[in-house]
């Protein structure tokens, strides 16, 4: 291990300001694992951790909110019970989640490319409704995608059984997720570095 | 909820790194040997795994019971057919036995989170992710550990608020709004508050961490993780 004991090395101002909100990020998306709401659609309640990822990429950008929920699925590996349930360690990694959870740092990159039409960070409340929707529609669909390919895989159901049981009684619901966002950024009740 | 215990087992006083190891090399032997054989085997490794931990598998299996209805429909998803006999044993045989490599898999994560403390983990992650990346991953990590139970109570309030409101009589999309943008609110200011806080204490990158140091019970370990992440070429 590299622990050195001679000299400190500060941190510079700029990398802790991004650190303490990519990190805080990320323990939200953790938080957001236990906030749970009825759906009026299906019994399988609706959980936030999608618009987690809508959000990172909204207000931290392509790259920090990529890293952001990177850093999200690392702190779960090492067992800080951030992942759905409260679960935690490499299981949910490899396991019958593996797909939602690795398409998570996509989706954030390329929902925050979209609203923001590149790597550049502005202020998200000047991207267009049809922007802001559209590339959460994308973000969607890569997580389900990539979700539904993880059951796939790592199950071994075919693609029909893998939609039925992981992607059809929880996509109504993201319509919900993508109007809530959409007023989170519209409202000035929370603005944006 | 799974989380750290402080303890004195066997599995508490393995070096971090072995026990990440093992689970790798558990994970691919998993995947290459789902049969009922090579799950037999591994049944008996992950329960000696949990056994280390001095946890019974009824009482992971309670922490772990979130990811069930998806384990147990799986099978049931797969196995329906349009016609009788309406349900295939064959085709459900497969995803019978992948659901159940799953439910080794989260047993063996579960005993790593119930005997590694976020400081040990997190230095195992900085010696496997050399330099200044895995400083900054390490001291992420370290945050999201403190600030999760935080979060969460944040949120808690943020809707015993809105019930006491009859926010509970708002739409869905409303509902959702309200809760998110209140945990937005409370991240900015313990953001700014955070890293206020650090430079105040001259955060470093290199501070001081626990020393990990392989002991004599690390070897067997050790050992039998390389031999299952090997398994697949037996």
């Amino acid at each position: 291990m590299s622990t050195d004991t001679d000299n400190v090395d500060l941190v510079d101002a700029a990398v802790v300001e991004n650190l303490g909100r990519v990190a805080l990020f990320a323990a939200l998306m953790g938080a957001f694992a236990y906030v749970s709401f009825p759906n009026p659609f299906s019994p399988a309640p609706v959980t936030l951790q999608v618009l987690g990822v809508f959000l990172a990429g909204i207000f931290l950008g392509p790259v920090w909110g990529g890293v952001s929920i990177a850093l999200y699925l690392a702190a779960g590996a090492v067992g800080a019970p951030v992942f759905s349930g409260g679960s935690a360690g490499l299981a949910p990694l490899v396991g019958q989640t593996a797909g939602y959870l690795w398409s998570y740092p996509v989706a954030a990159f390329v929902v925050g490319a979209l609203v923001h039409g590149g790597l550049s960070v502005g202020d998200p409340r000047e991207a267009g409704l049809v922007r802001l929707v559209g590339s959460m529609v994308a973000g969607t669909a890569i997580v389900y995608a990539m979700g539904v390919v993880g059951l796939m895989l790592v199950l071994g159901l075919g693609p029909v059984a893998a939609f039925m049981a992981g992607a059809a009684a929880f996509i109504p619901a993201e319509a919900f997720k993508i109007a809530a966002a959409v007023g989170i950024v519209r409202s000035d009740a929370f603005v944006a570095e | 909820m799974l989380s750290y215990e402080p303890g004195t087992t066997f599995a508490h006083a393995l070096d971090p790194r072995t026990k990440l190891a093992f689970q790798a090399g558990f994970a691919v032997a998993a995947f290459a040997y789902t049969t009922p054989r090579g799950l037999a085997v591994l049944s008996v490794l992950a329960l000696a795994a949990l056994a280390a931990a001095r946890r019974s598998p009824l009482a992971a299996a309670w922490d772990l019971r979130f990811a069930f209805p998806i384990l147990l429909a799986a099978p049931l998803f797969e196995g329906l057919v349009v016609g009788p006999p309406w349900f295939s044993l064959a085709r459900a045989r497969f995803p019978a036995l992948a659901s159940y490599r799953v439910l080794l898999l989260l047993f063996v994560s579960a005993a790593y989170v119930y005997t590694t403390s976020a400081r040990d983990s997190r230095a195992a992650i900085q010696w496997l992710v050399p330099g200044r990346p895995g400083r900054f991953l390490g001291l992420g990590i370290a945050v999201v550990f403190r600030f999760l139970p935080v979060l969460v109570a944040d949120l808690q309030r943020a809707r015993a608020a809105m019930r006491a409101r009859l926010g509970t009589e708002r739409s869905l999309a409303e509902r959702i709004r309200i809760v998110t943008t209140a945990g937005l609110r409370r991240v900015d200011a313990r953001a700014d508050a955070l890293s206020l806080a650090l430079q105040a204490r001259c955060v470093a990158w290199n501070p001081t961490l626990p020393r990990l140091g392989l002991g004599r019970r690390d070897a067997p370990v050790l050992a039998l993780a390389l031999v299952l992440a090997l398994s697949p070429l037996l």
